[in-house]
């Protein structure tokens, strides 16, 4: 029971993610100047949702706190608070709490405090309340479709219908003397038309509570439409096909009206209107309507009986043809569903299945000969499949806006803290990468947008002491090339200061004091482990772990980040990132009879020694001579213990030349290189367990398995010497 | 799904290994397959044979022998692999030869007397199956001692998490 509530509870947190994205980028709409009905719609729908949810599993601070800002969002939504900058700030402040508020009721955050955001939200809610009391006084008669607004397309109103369905006889409402008043101080009754959906149905939405609710508010139902109602045959027990009409006093508030529709699922029929025809409508013409409906409810009966007893079997769908339907938008509400939720796992495992197809294929054409092939059509087939390959892929891609977007947020707390100005430039947020790339990809992107804010972008006095703009730029961009994505994160400030980096790694021991290095080579040096150039040390970067995190995480995800700086005018990090972490660019090289995988990433050359090239340096290490520069070298035939009968000599060995983030360089001795080429990565510990050294394995073409090689954990075994001492001129 | 149903039977999939006899639950086999040389891993304990591919999954396979104290398996051209899934894992066993599929009574499992086994629980009863049948069973004179295996027991990944 409590799993099934979890479960449950996890699909609200997934939909509060999706809310507040949608929220996120309202708001961003709006601060941008785009202050459109259904932008601010969008934003309302997506607080309140969160809202609903909340209430539902006991998160009370969260429904409080989404609740006052809903007030708030409503209130813009109706246009009686306009939409100015000022609001949309207030507005952007409550959305970070609203976001921490999300993120205590998940549990990985503390409780926020929301004191000054709710108190700015009475604020605007207090002044605005004022200045707005006299609009519906000054018109009355206005029919004010408030619920409809965010749905104007998709809900009309018909006021003339709506408002005679309301002289039902057995009303208990004197409406007569009501009409008196009406006309000229009490404002106009209301009329509520009410039709749940399916989805609401579906959802538990009981109607009956709704109309109780309506009626403890004074509401009487004054008709009940059942014009679309199919035959019996026809009829779908799930499906909504009443329309109930109320009345309520003109009395009560619109926004307790358009509360007891609070829970019902968005594609329901809710219209509330004031019934304006009332004032003007004779009461003589209170027999009329009702004659009306019967009649309209009578047709479309008979339309659909004919079927039932007729010999053919028309589709009832025409009945709704054969009445004139005035709002024949309503019908169209039951879109076809644009998305669904697929469990992750499930995509793996077609996935999985795909590759494996792939494979069949290649072992088939590594069986037939090329006329074979062509006979069998077997091109055609292997097209097919790669073609199944890459949708199955695409599958898993989502749009990197979603990495990209906490950063506003993260930028306007780093704002507040430096009290310098920023200004985000973003572009190709369409891009697509792989969910796991973009599960990966948020701290570094954290890191680097937190250094080029706290380290690149100068205060406001120094950048226009040096002629540029007092607001810094932060341009976030990504694109694909080939088989990688890149990622830049660049801003417009002072740029690497490389006498200093370099003065601070030498102090640190990173690099030697002689070595001379490359611009490049410096800005690479803000990468290495415990390097951090910040004099004091802040909440935001400086703790000296922001960037050498940066890029062993994207090594680890089988990328590289790149570092160009131009001084004065700024610095760009680049994150060149693996489209797929399912798919893996790698060498295949031999050892000991069986075959493994090198990242390709990671190898920076392959060597054949030449005799005395490869030596020793204690009894447990050894190292190659390559160009002048000793790097170390290690046996993987030791490393993995596969005895001394597979040892060889180096003469008779290749050493690739791997580049890892924890050892600088390092050789590794394998027999020799079969292939080179793109791997699926199959994880070791779906069955068995990590292994340290190996990263997971693949299927080769042949159906055998090849072992995926773990640089990073290979070369940090626990002989490793002291890296960078020896790196320096390395490097 | 449990082959244990509302009359106290279960199904058991009998193997040897050596001279002994064992079985599993029924309900644990995926499949059984013909013998085929794993990928061997390095730095895992000797019993773990390798890898092998499970159409297109990743599957350790484990020398049961080994894993239970006997001598390691000979391989020959009964050797099978008895595919199993154990909390969600799957593995492979290698095992001398499948004998059969048979039904036996809840009632009928002794528990494993306290015999000094180098682990405990990993033979969670023993039954008396007549040879070569499948009529269920009937302690006749070619009854076979049969050690059922818990199978949870013998799961790789906490085996390993204590050798690691």
């Amino acid at each position: 029971m409590s799993d099934e509530l979890d479960e449950i509870q996890a699909i609200f947190f997934e939909e509060c993610a999706e809310g507040l994205a949608t929220a996120e980028a309202g708001l961003s709409a709006m601060a941008a100047g785009d202050v459109s009905a259904n932008v601010i719609a969008g934003v309302f729908r997506a607080v309140h949702s969160i809202k609903g949810g909340s209430g539902a599993f006991g998160h009370t601070a969260l429904t409080a706190f989404s609740h006052r800002f809903e007030n708030v969002l409503d209130e813009v939504r109706a246009e009686r608070i306009p939409a100015t900058p000022g609001v949309t700030k207030v507005m952007l402040a409550a959305f970070d709490i609203l976001s921490d508020h999300v993120a205590f009721a998940q549990g990985t955050a503390p409780l926020p405090d929301d004191a000054a955001a709710l108190q700015a939200l009475e604020n605007v809610l207090a002044n605005k309340g004022a200045s707005d009391a006299a609009t519906p006084a000054a018109s009355p008669a206005a029919p004010q479709p408030l619920a409809a607004a965010p749905d104007e397309d998709e809900f009309g109103f018909t006021p003339v219908q709506a408002a005679v369905e309301e002289f039902d006889p057995f009303g208990f409402e004197p409406v007569g003397v009501a009409l008196e008043d009406l006309e000229t101080s009490a404002p106009a009754a209301w009329t509520v038309r009410f039709r749940p959906s399916r989805e609401a149905l579906a959802n538990a939405s009981e109607p009956l509570l709704v109309l109780r609710e309506l009626e403890e508010l004074g509401g009487t139902i004054a008709s009940v439409d059942s014009s679309t109602l199919p035959g019996l045959r026809d009829l779908d027990p799930e499906d909504g096909y009443l329309t109930w009409a109320l009345s309520l006093p003109g009395t009560v508030e619109e926004s307790a009206i358009s509360e007891a529709f609070d829970f019902v699922a968005p594609d329901s029929l809710v219209e509330i209107v004031r019934s304006v025809e009332s004032v003007a409508a004779p009461v003589v013409a209170e027999q009329q309507p009702i004659v009306a409906d019967s009649i309209e409810e009578v047709a479309p009966r008979s339309a659909a009986v004919v079927p039932i007893t007729g010999s053919t079997l028309a589709p009832v769908s025409a009945a709704p043809a054969t009445t004139p339907d005035p709002r024949p938008t309503e019908r169209a509400v039951e879109q076809p569903a644009q998305t669904i939720r697929v469990d992750l796992t499930k995509l793996d495992l077609l996935l999985n299945l795909v590759g494996e197809l792939v494979i069949r294929n290649s072992i088939l054409s590594d069986r037939l000969s090329p006329k074979d092939q062509e006979r069998v059509e077997l091109p055609e087939l292997a097209r097919l499949t790669r073609e199944i390959q890459d949708n199955v892929m695409s599958l898993r891609a989502q749009p990197i806006k979603q990495a990209f977007s906490r950063v506003p947020r993260m930028l306007r707390d780093l704002s507040a803290e430096t009290g310098k100005q920023y200004l985000l430039e973003t572009s190709g947020e369409a891009t697509e990468v792989d969910k796991g790339v973009i599960e990966k990809i948020g701290d570094p992107l954290t890191h680097m947008i937190r250094n080029a804010c706290d380290h690149g972008i100068e205060s406001a006095e120094e950048r226009l002491a040096k002629g540029k703009p007092a607001v810094g730029t932060i341009r976030l961009s990504a694109e694909q090339r080939g088989a990688r994505i890149f990622v830049r994160v660049a801003d417009d400030g002072r740029g690497i200061d490389r006498q200093r980096v370099l003065a601070k790694a030498i102090d640190k021991g990173i690099v030697s004091a002689e070595a001379t290095l490359s611009n490049e080579e410096i800005d690479q040096l803000i990468c290495a482990p415990g390097f951090s150039t910040a004099e004091t040390i802040s909440n935001i970067s400086g703790r000296g772990v922001g960037m050498d995190v940066v890029r062993s995480n994207v090594e680890a995800l089988g990328g590289r980040v790149e570092i160009s700086s131009v001084p004065g005018e700024g610095t760009t990090f680049t994150m060149i990132l693996p489209l797929t972490l399912a798919i893996l660019d790698g060498m295949i090289v031999r050892l000991a009879d069986q075959r493994f995988v090198l990242p390709l990433a990671n190898v920076v050359e392959a060597v054949r020694p030449e005799s005395g090239q490869v030596r020793r340096m204690s009894p447990t290490t050894e190292v190659i001579e390559l160009r002048g520069n000793y790097l170390p070298v290690r046996r993987l035939t030791d490393t993995f213990g596969f005895g001394s009968k597979y040892r060889r000599d180096p003469e008779e060995s290749l050493v690739i030349i791997v580049e890892s983030e924890s050892a600088g360089n390092v050789g590794l001795m394998v027999d020799t290189i079969d292939d080179r080429r793109e791997v699926v990565i199959k994880s070791l510990d779906q069955n068995l367990h990590p292994i340290r050294g190996l990263g997971g394995a693949t299927i080769l073409g042949d159906g055998s398995i090849a072992l995926i090689l773990d640089i990073e954990a290979l070369v940090a075994s626990p002989t490793s010497t002291s890296k960078f001492a020896m790196k320096g001129l390395a490097a | 799904m449990s082959s244990i149903d509302s009359i106290g039977e279960r199904k058991i999939v009998t193997f040897s290994l050596g001279n002994q006899m064992f079985g599993i639950e029924m309900s644990a086999l995926i499949e059984i397959r013909e013998w085929e040389e794993p990928t061997p891993l390095p730095r895992v304990p000797s019993y773990i044979k390798g890898v092998t591919n499970l159409r297109g999954t990743v599957i350790p396979v484990v020398g049961l022998a080994e894993r239970l104290g006997w001598e390691p398996s000979a391989i020959h051209a009964r050797s099978c692999i008895l595919v199993v899934s154990i909390a969600g894992k799957q593995a492979g066993f290698l095992v001398d030869e499948v004998a059969d599929i048979v039904l036996i009574k809840d009632g009928d499992i002794q528990p494993s007397p306290d015999v000094d086994i180098s682990e405990e629980g990993v033979i969670s009863g023993l039954v008396q199956i007549s040879a070569r049948t499948t009529e269920g069973v009937s302690a006749h004179e070619s009854a076979e001692m049969v050690s059922l295996l818990d199978l949870n027991a013998l799961s790789l990944t906490r085996q390993l998490d204590l050798a690691a």
